[in-house]
This record gives C-alpha cells, structure tokens and sequence, in this order.
C-alpha cells in the first residue's frame, strides 16, 4: 500500500493538471483579497449610520466554496485523465489491485484537498484581515483566528469530501464531462433546487447537501448558504462521511468489476 | 513461461477468445500472429489481468498475473504506446512505476538510456513521436528486468534503425533465457524475429509451430539444357517433377544435392538448382484464409 500511495503521490504530482488547479486556487485567493478591498472602499464610502446595511459574504467561507469546486475537478482528472489517455491500462499492470489503486489515488486526493483547502482559507483570512483591519463590516467575522480554527478545519475537511467524491464519481463515468457535470450539480444546481422546494423539506433536505455540512460540523450553522442547518456536529460529520463512502464503494465495486 | 489454458472472452454476444489454449516458453521468441479482431490484444489484455476472462485462464510463471506482488519485476508489458499522459515526461513516467514495484531511481535512468531516449528523459510526452513513445513503452516494459514479455506491436511506427534495434533487443532478451512474446502485424519483420509461432483466428488456435516449420523449403528449381531427360531421371530416383512455364522443373521429394548427383551420374548439364522456400506472408496467408475476420 506504501508503494501504490507513493506512485499515485509522484502521478499526481507530475500531473500538469494538478499545477493548473493550483493556480486556480490562488486567483480564487486573490480574489478573496480583492474583494475585501472592495467592501472596504465601499464601507469607507458610506456614511457612519448606513455602514451597517452593507453585507458581504464571509470570505473564508467563499473561498472554501470555489475551492471545493477546483479541488473537486483535480479529484475527477486523477482518475478520468488516466481513462482518457488509456494510461489507466498501465496503471492497472503496474498496480494490478484496484482497490489499492483507489485507495491510494482517494488518500493522496483527500489530503493534497484537505492541505490545499486550509492553506486557501487561511490565505485568505489573513489576506481579509489585513486589509479589512477592525472595520466592523456585516458578515465578516472579528473572531480570532483560534475561535475560528473549528470552522476552518471544517470547510478544509468538507474541501476533501467533494474531491473525493470528483474522483469516485470519474471511476464510476469514467469520463471527465459526465463526472463534472454531476458535480456541478452537486455543488450548485441541488441547492438551488432545495431551496425552492417546500418547507420544511428545503430545511430538511438542505442539511444534508454536501456545501451544507461543514458549517454544521462547526456548529457555526449556515447563515449565509441556501443550505439547512439542522444537523448537530457529529451527524454532519457522518453525513460528510457518507457522502464520501457510498460513492468510494460504488466506484470500488465497479472497478473490479469492469474490464480496464 | 506464459500458459493460456481453455481461454473464452466475451464481449457482450461477440465472442472475442474462444477455448484458446498454448504455451509461450522460455528462451525463444514466441511470434503471436493473426487478423485484426482475431484475439490478440484481448488475450494479452486477459494475460495481463486487465480483461476478466469467461472461463479458462491465463498464467505467468504459474500464478495469475494480479497475484504478482511486484508484477514489472515479472512480467514486462508494451500495450499501447499512445497511452502516456501528454503532460509528463519519460522520467516521471517511469519514475511512479519504479516506485509501485520499488524498483530503484537509477534502473529509471538506465531504462532511459537503454532505449535511446536520455536526451529527451526531461521533455514532456506530448511532443513525442509514435516511435519515441514505443521507446518509451519498451524502457517501461523492461524497467522491472523482467523474465517475461509481452509486447503487443512494439514496432509501429519505428523508423528502420528502430525496427532493428528491437528486433536485436528481443532476441538477445530470449536468448538470455527469458519469454518473449511479441505480436506483429509485419510479417516479414515476424520471420526475422521470432522462432516459434502462435497464430490465431477468430479467437482459436491455427497453428503453434516453430517457424522453421512454416517456412520450409517448399521444392527445387532446376534448370538443364536437356530438362527432359533429367525429368525422366529424377522421377525414377522418386521425384516429383512438374515442368514450369519457363522452362524449369519444379522438383519435390530431393533435395539439391541428390539432384546434382543424380544428374552427374547421368552426365546431364545443370544451369540451376535452386531451393524455394515459402514466405512466412503465404503460409500465413493460406492457414487464416487471407484478409481480416471481421
């Protein structure tokens, strides 16, 4: 297992996709600081008494959100870019165990994630409170960084749970445009859809939509997302885990099963 | 040694293998021959353990090849050598695969050379051409110092040094004692190659035969001032003559020097006496029935 997780760390590693996704995660960051700017050119121009009617969302949290989005692509190409060039032959008499090769691919995606997403949110709350300094602007938290670690460990963990559904979802399409499709559905069009549907069903539904979980996990709930919040702590990680487990054992299945 | 046994793929209702069963032994280069869509590349694929077979089985040194724990240390494969991520370069290509079967950096680096490629071990894939990623699926294929190999066309796409550096490299690798097998599409590359062959057609076996055998000499030309009477001679001695076009005699049954002797006991005048052989294009041609399957 040490030599599978150590040949898919050099593979993606020697990925040039890998390099691209990065990039993308830190425009996604200087965006981020970008937009602090922004609300602070804003907040400076108001009058006192109307500073307080301008919001802006949470900056860590929109960063996790786009970067859940990159990092969950970079776990759909490290698998469906090996289909695409037939290099998943290769990989398969290198590596004859599939399930070791999913296993070691799922360990390398979920921690360069869970490491690339901390490292955006952290940049980016450094960035926002560099910028932003002591103005109270509405929707950005004045916490320590220390209150607000939970949180951050929380969307970096929910960061890994989307890449590795983006690499099960590409072993079991086996194609790029199919596994990103459902993704983006995942991630953006279900909210939407939960929200619009009745309640208390959105609330309901709306709590165990993937973007939902992480601040539940924290127990800071949902306050600006469309999702619900009426998970406690522990279920939230459960859910988290099971949006992980269902697909990872669908994919596990498929892949010994099917002809490479 | 690699050992087919009773081998049937199916893909959907289209019976890809069917009951195929042959040896490839050690210490020679075993051709595998046959139509498009006669089996080849799914037998390979099946031998490999990418293609779950119906029934039957394949084995490499006795064992199923995804029981092999460090399997490019056994077993040397060349499927497709277009199947390369454009975006990596030959170091980092075969680096991951060295450390899968923990083999060593610096065999990376002599794999590289032994294929010709160091100059370019650090230019990425995408800007190769068809014969540097066969050089490239040749170095993967021998990075483990297999005893066993399968390359499936390993020459398409070689320029002519290329054709001839492989085939020396596989004949020197057989004559090491390892297994070689090797399926081609050029026939006349196959009879400089290889010294046994496996053909197939229609996923069965045709024939599983030494090549010496496949191109044996087929009869004897003769020509001689006075043909007839040297036919008269040579169907006594037990020959079968047949008199060609031009004026030559087909001669089978003798070989050349029982003619020439024959013929100086007569005191008849030779002008030639030329053995024929088959091309192996004309056996092969004749044992498939010509053309592809499907």
């Amino acid at each position: 297992m040490i030599d599978a997780l150590a040949a898919e760390w050099l593979k993606l590693r020697t990925l040039r996709s890998t390099s691209v996704v990065f990039g993308v995660v830190a425009v996604v960051v200087a965006l981020m600081a970008l937009l602090a700017w922004y609300a602070v050119h804003l907040w400076e121009g108001l009058p006192p008494d109307q500073r307080d009617r301008l919001e802006v969302s949470s900056l860590p949290e929109l960063a996790n959100w786009l970067a859940s989005l990159c990092l969950a692509v970079l776990g759909v190409l490290a698998f469906s870019g090996e289909y695409g060039t037939g290099m998943i032959r290769t990989t398969f008499t290198v590596l004859p165990s599939r399930g070791r090769v999913l296993a070691a691919k799922a360990a390398v995606v979920a921690v360069v994630a869970f490491c690339t997403g901390l490292a955006a949110v952290l940049a980016t709350y450094a960035a926002g409170r560099l910028i932003i300094g002591d103005r109270p602007i509405q929707g950005q938290s004045a916490e320590t960084l220390s209150r607000q670690m939970p949180l951050f460990l929380a969307l970096s963990l929910s960061i890994a749970m989307f890449a590795l559904l983006g690499l099960c979802l590409a072993a079991i399409t086996r194609s790029p445009v199919a596994a990103v499709a459902a993704l983006v559905a995942v991630w953006y069009v279900l909210p939407i859809i939960v929200n619009n549907i009745p309640a208390p069903w959105n609330e309901r539904i709306g709590s165990i939509l993937p973007g939902a979980l992480a601040g539940q996990l924290a127990g800071t709930g949902n306050p600006q997302s469309l999702g619900g919040a009426l998970l406690s702590p522990l279920a939230a990680l459960a859910a988290m885990a099971a949006w992980v487990a269902v697909p990872y054992a669908v994919a596990a299945v498929l892949l010994a099963r099917r002809d490479v | 040694m690699i050992e087919v046994r009773e081998l049937t793929k199916r893909y959907g209702r289209t019976v890809a293998v069917d009951g195929l069963t042959f040896h490839v032994k050690p210490g020679r280069v075993t051709g595998f021959l046959g139509p498009n869509g006669a089996g080849k590349s799914t037998t390979m694929r099946v031998i490999l353990g990418l293609d779950r077979p119906a029934s039957g089985e394949a084995l490499v040194n006795g064992r199923r090849y995804d029981r092999i724990r460090h399997p490019m240390r056994e077993v040397g494969a060349l499927l497709d050598a277009g199947a390369v991520q454009g975006g990596r370069t030959p170091l980092g290509h075969l680096s991951w695969m060295a450390r899968a079967n923990r083999i060593g950096i610096a065999r990376v680096v002599s794999a590289i050379e032994q294929v010709g490629l160091a100059g370019v071990a650090r230019k990425r894939v995408g800007g190769f051409s068809l014969g540097m990623r066969q050089r490239l699926g040749i170095a993967a294929a021998l990075l483990g110092d297999p005893a066993v190999l399968l390359l499936d066309e390993p020459v398409n796409g070689l320029d002519p040094d290329g054709v001839r550096w492989i085939r020396e490299l596989l004949r020197g690798l057989a004559a090491e004692g390892r297994t070689v097998l090797l399926s081609s599409h050029l026939m006349s590359e196959m009879e400089l190659t290889a010294d046994h062959l496996v053909i197939i057609g229609r996923g069965r076996l045709i024939a599983d035969t030494p090549m010496r055998e496949l191109t044996a000499v087929r009869d004897v030309l003769v020509r001689s001032s006075r043909a007839g009477d040297l036919a008269g001679a040579l169907s006594a001695a037990g020959g079968t003559v047949a008199a060609e076009d031009d004026g030559g005699l087909s001669v089978r049954g003798l070989d050349p020097e029982e003619i020439g002797d024959l013929a100086a006991r007569h005191a008849i005048p030779l002008h030639e006496v030329t053995p024929r052989g088959v091309s192996l294009e004309e056996t092969y041609m004749r044992l498939t029935g010509g053309g592809a399957d499907r």
